[in-house]
């Protein structure tokens, strides 16, 4: 085998782990995204019965996000058996997103059990910064923008707080993780 | 180069497994399969080589009453393709 052969078998090789399949991750962000619009809206039209007692919010709001952890989970780990092997890629994007979890529970505890004290601007600017971080390591603009748009609804619900905070929350879904994820899930891989 | 070195990515399939295995952070036994065209025998017999000579990793694994291979590369295993492919370039100049 000439040194030129063996050239062309690597770059075979390497081109075929190259393209790093967005999809999975662009249905994470879709599914996200319209969850929270859904419990956000629930929240906003059915206020009295989700905040009933002192914790029923509380509760509504850590339980079915950890039940679509769940759900997302098994989908990721599914995909990933499916299609054969990880990239270097997709590592650092799902480490990036256990912190986040794990940060998620860190703020979500002492702010609204703990202290009684509304955690989603908290949870917005931890969102914002995930979603930024992954934005950059996919070199995505949509991505990216999504993260921007964050951090202004973050400093939006620090400095203006007109709007029940919920509307705030949806329109940070709806700019910061479905848009983006619509984008990543029909984007082509090239 | 070292002869062993040569020796081993000389093969095809050899050479197809490591190329990829470098550019990713673990693949499946099914998928190296599909990478390198090898038959399953002979993918055994190629991921064990390079696993002796200890430039990948093979964990082995059931899922659900599954056999599962997983393999990766190892530091070794990078460095010395490198040095591989840098002396490959060279000739090529």
């Amino acid at each position: 085998m000439e040194s030129k052969d063996q050239i062309n078998i690597i770059n075979e090789a390497i081109n075929k782990a190259k393209e790093e399949d967005l999809k999975p991750l662009g249905f994470n962000f879709v599914f996200w995204g319209i969850f929270i619009i859904v419990m956000c809206l629930v929240h906003l039209f059915f206020t009295d019965f989700i905040q009933q007692t002192k914790f029923s919010a509380v509760i509504f709001w850590i339980v079915l996000p950890l039940l679509g952890m769940v759900y997302t989970t098994k989908y990721n780990i599914k995909n990933r058996i499916k299609r054969g092997y990880e990239t270097h890629i997709g590592r650092v994007i799902k480490i990036i997103w256990i912190v986040f979890v794990f940060s998620w529970i860190l703020v979500i505890i002492p702010l609204s059990i703990i202290n009684n004290q509304n955690p989603v601007p908290d949870i917005i600017l931890l969102l914002a910064v995930t979603v930024t971080t992954n934005g950059l390591i996919l070199k995505s603009k949509s991505v990216g923008a999504g993260g921007v748009i964050l951090f202004l609804v973050f400093y939006s619900i620090e400095f203006y707080p007109l709007v029940n905070i919920l509307v705030y929350s949806i329109i940070a879904q709806i700019f910061g993780l479905l848009v983006p994820g619509l984008v990543l899930y029909f984007s082509k891989n090239e | 180069m070292n002869k062993d070195l040569e020796k081993l990515f000389f093969n095809p399939v050899r050479l197809k497994i490591i190329s990829f295995l470098i550019s990713v952070q673990r693949s499946n036994f099914k998928n190296l399969s599909e990478i390198s065209g090898a038959t399953k025998g002979n993918l055994s017999i190629q991921l064990k080589k390079l696993s002796e000579a200890g430039y990948i990793k093979i964990i082995k694994s059931f899922e659900k009453n599954y056999p599962k291979t997983i393999c990766s590369i190892t530091n070794k295993g990078k460095k010395s393709f490198e040095l591989f492919f840098k002396v490959l370039q060279s000739y090529n100049k």
